[in-house]
């Protein structure tokens, strides 16, 4: 990335080829350019994570101090009360148990069911494999809306309105079309010989699945389960329409309910609920961010 | 996140050789049966017919029918859809709310993508830092968001937009931004924009970092400025990338629904009532599945419109 950065800079027009170490800034105008580049940036950034910030320093705010005092200003003493209010009105253990087993079951499911359909589309191979995939394709703009009655009359049929499974199952399954692309753009690059080869020593479809393909796919499983995670842990639609019963309420549900239960909202610990539930997903995000943010680009960018 | 494929379909479609003959000769193992396609292919297969194919169709039956879901369905033919589209007002007012809805996300998206990524590739330092900061919003919940600007729009106690209005002197301005007809559509939209315009940015830099440096280069010795560099040559150069983004922020934002439904219910009256606020309290409060059907398969229709729209806009562009 610095690489790409230097030889940026050298080609600027009024620095002609000047070795990309050494780069003084040496005209005014430039570094003018560069300041006023580097405040805007900064600015920008302010303003895109400042709410966030916000959100947090309010969780450590008094009842009173919220209520009365200017928005913007640091909170006049920092408490804890309000996670301990958050904790005791809400459910929030519970909420995050269950949100970690949507997330955990959908997860499985897309990693499962899409090197599987990647497999048999692009490894094995048959006759109709450009219709199975065009019909996969066809998922990714299949707004989630239409699944919502349907659905909901049929898990009520066959009894499985308010499970986990009510809400696993079509989180999974819209996410199924962009898990097989990604499995199978990354399997069209695994080259045929590898195949051949253990072919020669007697391995069949399913050993040469689970010995070969799944042992290459980790770095795919990996882009596919962050990505998918973060639109799982935040589902809301699905958990709304399906879920009824207080025991199975995910994150959002959880967070959702906390203004209704107490009418007049104590927003202090609304928000320290808030804090509390982002923190699972924060974490993994930013102890995991590189291999977040390139599987976010290479979804849209690879090949 | 998704809609990727449709657009890299097409971009690769200039170098098919390899590709086509790959598709013909099928398998990549010399050896494999029938049943082992099919012990691959049917479990995916089913979860995905089950919860997205499935639906499709129950959907489009439903909607030629009236039901409560508890009386006995009665067959109307086209009435819904008549309705829909001659008789009612609220649907078209979500129509239209949806289509703002849909600009200003795709603004905000779209154009703050490209300008971040374009002040980025340019950022001596700390690229990685302000990339993750600018992705933070999208870890966060529609929940928490819609909670999170419920205050910042408040009027009373005085809300960080009220607020910032006051000290610039704009106090005329100030105003109730989720109750006041006027303002609610937009209150309700710039959440979703502030949301994704992160993901939208990395992936318009990841593309803007791939273009060639010999070809703007070349192109700067040929004294294009830097204005002429950037649209002619970068620009055009991640077009397939940016047809690709396009049509993920149109169809993220045509099937948005998680924050006007939190913040405002689609209220006040219809103000903020995007079609997908509108199908679901049809469903599932006045339980009028068939009718919920049919604006679902209008959200539907809209969507592979709006692709279609995309890709012979963005597309012809490409041609000439």
């Amino acid at each position: 990335m610095t690489s790409v950065l230097t030889t940026q800079v050298a080609a600027r027009p009024d620095e002609p080829s000047r070795p990309a170490r050494r780069r003084p800034v040496r005209s005014p105008r430039l570094r003018a350019q560069r300041t006023l580049l580097t405040v805007t940036v900064v600015a920008i950034v302010v303003m895109q994570v400042y709410p966030l910030v916000w959100l947090l320093l309010t969780s450590f705010r008094t009842a009173a101090d919220f209520a009365g005092g200017n928005p913007f200003a640091l909170p006049s003493s920092f408490t804890l009360e309000n996670y301990g209010r958050a904790f005791s009105t809400g459910n929030l253990w519970l909420n995050i148990a269950n949100s970690f087993i949507v997330t955990a079951g959908a997860s499985v499911l897309i990693v499962v069911a899409g090197m599987m359909a990647a497999y048999a589309l692009q490894v094995l191979g048959f006759r109709f494999s450009g219709l199975v995939r065009g019909l996969f394709l066809m998922g990714i703009v299949v707004p989630v809306q239409i699944s919502l009655v349907p659905l909901f009359i049929d898990y009520s049929r066959i009894g499985l309105l308010d499970t986990h499974l009510s809400m696993i199952i079509p989180l999974a399954a819209f996410a199924l079309p962009m898990a097989v692309y990604l499995f199978s753009s990354f399997y069209e690059y695994i080259p045929r010989e590898t195949y051949e080869a253990a072919s020669l020593d007697g391995a069949g479809p399913y050993r040469i699945f689970s010995q070969i393909t799944l042992r290459l796919s980790v770095n795919t499983i990996i882009t596919v389960v962050l990505v998918n995670s973060i639109f799982i842990w935040n589902d809301f639609i699905f958990a709304n329409t399906f879920v009824l019963s207080d025991g199975l309420k995910t994150i959002p549900l959880g967070l959702q309910n906390y203004i209704g239960a107490m009418g007049n909202t104590d927003w202090t610990a609304t928000f320290a609920a808030v804090c509390v539930t982002v923190t699972p997903l924060m974490l993994v995000f930013l102890v995991l961010n590189k291999a977040m943010i390139q599987g976010l680009e290479s979804g849209a960018v690879k090949g | 996140m998704t809609d990727t494929t449709t657009a890299r379909a097409g971009a690769a479609r200039p170098r098919p050789p390899r590709r086509r003959t790959k598709q013909l000769s099928t398998s990549m193992l010399p050896r494999r049966s029938r049943l082992s396609v099919l012990v691959f292919l049917v479990p995916p297969l089913l979860l995905y017919g089950f919860a997205v194919l499935l639906p499709i169709g129950q959907s489009l039956v439903l909607s030629l029918y009236k039901w409560d879901g508890i009386s006995t369905m009665r067959f109307v033919g086209l009435d819904n859809y008549v309705k829909m589209l001659t008789r009612d007002d609220v649907f078209w007012t979500a129509f239209s709310n949806a289509i703002g809805y849909l600009v200003i996300c795709l603004v905000l998206q779209l154009g703050g993508a490209l300008l971040v990524a374009g002040l980025l590739t340019a950022l001596p330092r700390a690229r990685e830092l302000v990339k993750t900061l600018y992705l933070l919003p999208a870890v966060i919940s529609t929940v928490a968001i819609a909670l999170l600007f419920q205050r910042i729009y408040s009027l009373e106690p005085l809300g960080l937009l009220n607020q910032l209005l006051g000290w610039v002197g704009l106090e005329h301005l100030q105003t109730a931004w989720l109750s006041n007809v006027s303002t609610v559509l937009a209150a309700v939209s710039i959440p979703e924009g502030w949301r994704f315009t992160g993901l939208y940015m990395l992936i318009v830099y990841a593309a803007l970092i791939a273009v060639p440096h010999e070809l703007e280069e070349a192109a700067r010795l040929d004294g294009a400025s830097w204005w002429q560099t950037f649209w002619r040559i970068r620009f055009r150069y991640i077009r397939p990338v940016w047809i690709t983004t396009t049509v993920m922020a149109t169809t993220y934002a045509l099937r948005g629904f998680d924050i006007p439904y939190l913040l405002t219910n689609g209220g006040p009256g219809q103000a903020s009532e995007l079609l997908t606020t509108y199908m679901y309290k049809t469903a599932f409060v006045h339980t009028d599945y068939g009718y919920a059907s049919a604006i679902s398969v209008f959200i539907v229709v809209e969507c592979l419109v709006a692709v279609g729209l995309i890709f012979l806009l963005l597309r012809r562009g490409d041609d000439k």
